[in-house]
């Protein structure tokens, strides 16, 4: 136990409560995880929309992003939990009790992400040099051969760096879904907080656990870039 | 072989090409020089089409390769037969040198690896980097590069060569050993055209020099017609700046 400035921190009190913490954690990484499969997906979906040759779809993956960066996450998942529901866009429980709420936060995060996947896609293929795909398409590969060959392996060696960022910001910012009553770990840090009448002890431990989980992604990501620029970058 | 009639193309409201027309016949070396800006470079690339000409004929052999339908023929085939090496060389960074020369054979034309590695190893012979097979491109110098470039081009067996000003980006020491090489080419009697600034090289190379001046061919004829006995006061006045 110690004193700061008549401030009584006591770390034992949070004891009994570790497990509760751990599946809050658990919960956190689960829903990042599918958060940023799902948004590859959307992500993936809307950069072809981007670069269709039918105006149409560029403009809706246009508008997409747009909309989604331009407005707050927190409003976005307001929205399809409580705003939706009110004009009957609503998933509903099929898989047990209260399935429907986490589906709906995993869908609106994944949306919001596939929104900024978009655009490290994008501009990982704007990256490579128009000088590949012309020389690749002179020694007569088509557009499908060029991107595959030559563009995309070259891309995703910026694509994959920006995704884990992506997915380090998705685990902090997946703590919004906590206001909706989805039990992720800072949710658990409310319950804790109203069970003990603690506030700062429950806060520096899911600190802690964000804080664990962003950095073992990042040191993972380092070596995984590491592998990747193993040969160099430029011809 | 490769033939362009009355070829315009504009960036926007910039015309750059304003009528070009010439027939390249088979075994021809033609040398492409003129000021930055001419419109040398916008001509090559409109032969492979890598620039839409805005209007004009491009014709390959038989096929006219400018057909409103584009669905008419496969422009990929096309291509095949038009080697292009570029001022920056552009090899692929994410594959082996080898793997840069065998890359299109396998992939477009599908000859099986052997045969295309076997083919690899002879051309890099041929450019003098056979030791270079398996290292990756980032380590070459530039002169090794636009060598490697050369031999990526010619592994698709084509019919011309296009050359974009092959020796521009590169340190003036490495300049020959590119310049020998196309050289050889040109002589075993591969059709080129060679867009340069190398004014020696294409008085010695070439069967037939272009002078492209603001976007239109102003005159043509062999080496010593342009070089040593030029008629027009443009061609002169380029002649005196450059030599």
């Amino acid at each position: 136990m110690m004193h700061i400035c008549a401030i009584k921190i006591d770390m034992s009190s949070m004891v009994p409560y570790l497990s509760w913490f751990l599946d809050g954690a658990l919960l956190t990484i689960g829903i990042s995880f599918v958060t940023v499969i799902l948004g590859c997906l959307f992500g993936f979906i809307a950069t072809l929309a981007k670069r269709s040759r039918f105006k149409i779809f560029n403009w809706l993956a246009t508008a997409y992003t747009q909309v989604i960066r331009g407005t707050p996450i927190l409003l976005q998942v307001y929205l399809w939990t409580l705003g939706f529901p009110q004009i009957g866009i609503k998933i509903p429980d099929l898989l047990g009790a209260r399935s429907g709420l986490m589906i709906t936060v995993v869908i609106a995060l994944a949306i919001n992400s596939g929104a900024y996947v978009c655009e490290i896609f994008r501009s990982g293929l704007n990256a490579v040099d128009v000088g590949q795909n012309e020389a690749a398409r002179s020694l007569g590969l088509n557009a499908h051969q060029t991107m595959r060959y030559v563009i995309l392996p070259q891309a995703i060696k910026t694509i994959l760096p920006a995704l884990g960022n992506e997915f380090i910001m998705m685990i902090k910012e997946s703590s919004m879904v906590s206001v909706v009553g989805v039990a992720d770990v800072m949710y658990q840090q409310k319950i804790i907080q109203g069970a003990t009448y603690r506030v700062l002890e429950p806060l520096i431990i899911i600190g802690i656990i964000y804080f664990i989980l962003t950095t073992l992604l990042t040191s993972l990501l380092h070596l995984l870039e590491r592998r990747l620029n193993k040969d160099a970058k430029n011809a | 072989m490769l033939k362009t009639l009355d070829l315009h193309k504009s960036f926007g409201k910039l015309e750059v090409l304003k009528g070009i027309t010439t027939h390249i016949e088979k075994g021809e070396v033609v040398a492409v020089i003129g000021a930055s800006g001419s419109g040398k470079s916008t001509f090559l690339r409109c032969l492979n089409l890598l620039e839409e000409p805005t209007s004009g004929e491009v014709i390959f052999k038989d096929q006219n390769l400018t057909v409103k339908d584009k669905k008419s023929f496969d422009l990929n085939k096309i291509r095949e037969h038009i080697g292009m090496v570029f001022q920056h060389f552009n090899l692929f960074p994410n594959l082996t040198v080898l793997e840069n020369i065998t890359l299109a054979p396998i992939k477009v034309k599908g000859t099986n690896k052997e045969t295309a590695q076997q083919l690899g190893l002879e051309l890099l012979k041929k450019v003098g980097l056979e030791d270079k097979k398996d290292v990756y491109p980032s380590t070459l110098s530039g002169g090794q590069k636009q060598r490697v470039a050369i031999a990526r081009a010619l592994a698709m067996e084509p019919d011309v060569m296009l050359f974009d000003e092959p020796t521009s980006a590169l340190d003036p020491e490495m300049v020959k050993e590119v310049l020998n090489v196309i050289k050889d080419l040109a002589k075993s009697g591969m059709t080129t055209v060679i867009v340069t600034h190398e004014m020696g090289f294409a008085k010695e190379v070439a069967t037939r020099v272009l002078f492209i001046d603001e976007g239109i061919i102003l005159e043509e004829g062999t080496p010593d017609d342009i070089f040593n006995h030029p008629k027009k006061k443009r061609t002169q006045e380029f002649l005196e700046k450059v030599m």
